[in-house]
């Protein structure tokens, strides 16, 4: 399964939409690629304050405003705010966060906010990610130098305790769900997700296991957006 | 439910809120103490079968059905149901809150829980030499001694990382306060600081509670245990798939 294939398969829990997604072709089937390459970058771009502003609205803002913000720039994320509290706060592309169909969606924003041991290690895998994508390179090469780093340890396996808020009321998830659920989410070394009872009926966790990059990661909606207000 | 209500359910459900404590006498401090003592073992204990219901009905039943159940009798936790998924449910009374928490004693308190594979493996036997003592009549400085010396033998267990709870059950009694209830998750995790998931922070939907006490000065000897941090996501469904009031 591909990293946008697990993206996939959340947003499907979320929406509880186990058998749309077992119906609906996946990318690399699917004959309408609405958008098939990258687009130019400008298009993934944002303006700095803005862009800023929508990464802290991943999380409450007691937490949020003392938080370190990435923006992207036209070769990486770069540090826009420096933080005082570990967690860090970014707006991510397309690439890391949607669906294979959106893949290259230059419209896709989603902010998340990483605690400390999530900075150290998952948000590391998403910045090499987004400068290789950026460098151009196919997708396939960037899945393998990712891997081929996480095999020489030259990127960490999630750190105990590492997390990350998606409670943002704002952002635009792709053309097939256009805002993801306010929810948490949890990263461990790769581990059997039923040990969290994910993925359950009735369970309000779900779980998707990344075998090549080795991570398992649960997430959990919540009630409320980061500004307080009911998300249900 | 307003927020604050679910902090004090939390605080009386095995758990407590910092912001809470800010605003409200902590158990230590406060002159009324509306559970002194323990209350006569029957009002601790329940009819089996219905305790076991109520056990299972703290995760959704794909899960609950096929775990371990554990039942109080007037010595302790026994094993009622021999499950084969590594989970154990349970309803835990009063006294598996902090040591220093008001309604310690308290009888009405009936808080079904399911615990994962490593949460079970690592929490249960706390939570059963606790029993076994309070029940025997022992102090809370007596048991709280007793517990020292057993984790410095090594009789009871390091935390497991990924110990996870269940605590969605509908019937549930977690505390005299607000609703007395509400479906959450529990994660344990050993030396986090609050501030390491967000938690206990304005808007933040994680809180967080010393596993062992609301304030280190009742029991000042429980301040050398091997921290234990619980974290506390509140859910939107009861483990039946009937939504929850929201928080």
């Amino acid at each position: 399964m591909t990293r946008s294939q697990i993206r996939v398969t959340l947003l499907g829990g979320f929406a509880l939409a186990a058998a749309l997604i077992a119906s609906r072709p996946v990318a690399a089937q699917d004959a309408k690629q609405p958008y098939p390459n990258m687009a130019p970058i400008e298009q993934y771009l944002m303006d700095r304050d803005a862009e800023i502003a929508l990464a802290r609205s991943a999380a409450p803002d007691s937490i949020s405003r003392d938080a370190e913000v990435l923006v992207l720039g036209r070769h990486g994320f770069e540090t826009a705010v420096k933080g005082k509290n570990g967690f860090v706060c970014i707006v991510e592309r397309s690439w890391t966060s949607a669906p294979d169909p959106d893949f290259w969606n230059p419209k896709v924003r989603t902010p998340i906010c990483y605690n400390a041991p999530a900075a150290h290690s998952i948000l590391l895998r998403n910045i090499k990610r987004t400068g290789l994508i950026l460098a151009e390179r196919t997708k396939a090469q960037v899945d393998e130098a990712i891997v081929a780093a996480g095999d020489k340890k030259e990127l960490p396996s999630p750190e105990s305790g590492a997390m990350c808020f998606m409670t943002s009321k704002q952002g635009y998830g792709g053309d097939s769900v256009e805002h993801w659920p306010s929810h948490l989410m949890f990263y461990y070394t790769q581990i059997d997700p039923a040990i969290w009872g994910a993925g359950l009926p009735g369970s309000p966790i779900l779980a998707m296991s990344d075998t090549q990059e080795l991570v398992t990661t649960f997430v959990i909606a919540v009630q409320r957006w980061s500004d307080g207000t009911d998300a249900r | 439910m307003t927020r604050n209500q679910m902090h004090s359910i939390f605080l009386s459900a095995f758990v407590f809120l910092a912001a809470l404590i800010a605003t409200r006498p902590a158990a230590a401090q406060d002159p009324k103490q509306p559970y002194p003592t323990m209350a006569p073992v029957e009002q601790y204990l329940m009819e089996r079968d219905a305790e076991i219901a109520l056990a299972r009905s703290a995760a959704p039943d794909a899960i609950s059905r096929d775990a371990s159940v554990i039942v109080l009798t007037r010595h302790g936790y026994e094993t009622a149901v021999q499950g084969k998924n590594g989970w154990v449910c349970w309803v835990g009374r009063g006294w598996m809150a902090m040591f220093d928490h008001p309604e310690f004693w308290n009888p009405k308190v009936r808080a079904a829980d399911c615990l994962n594979p490593p949460a079970a493996r690592s929490l249960l036997p706390y939570a059963y030499k606790r029993t076994e003592l309070l029940l025997a009549g022992q102090s809370k400085p007596e048991v709280i001694a007793a517990i020292r010396s057993a984790i410095e033998k090594k009789e009871l267990p390091a935390l497991k990382p990924g110990s996870v709870c269940y605590m969605m059950s509908k019937g549930s009694y977690l505390t005299d306060n607000g609703g007395h209830n509400a479906p959450h998750l529990m994660f344990y995790e050993t030396a986090k600081d609050d501030a390491a998931w967000g938690a206990n922070l304005t808007n933040s939907p994680v809180l967080s509670v010393n596993y062992w006490y609301l304030s280190a000065e009742a029991y000042p000897q429980l301040k050398s245990f091997p921290p234990l941090s619980v974290f506390l996501v509140a859910v939107d469904k009861w483990s039946d798939g009937t939504p929850a009031p929201p928080m």
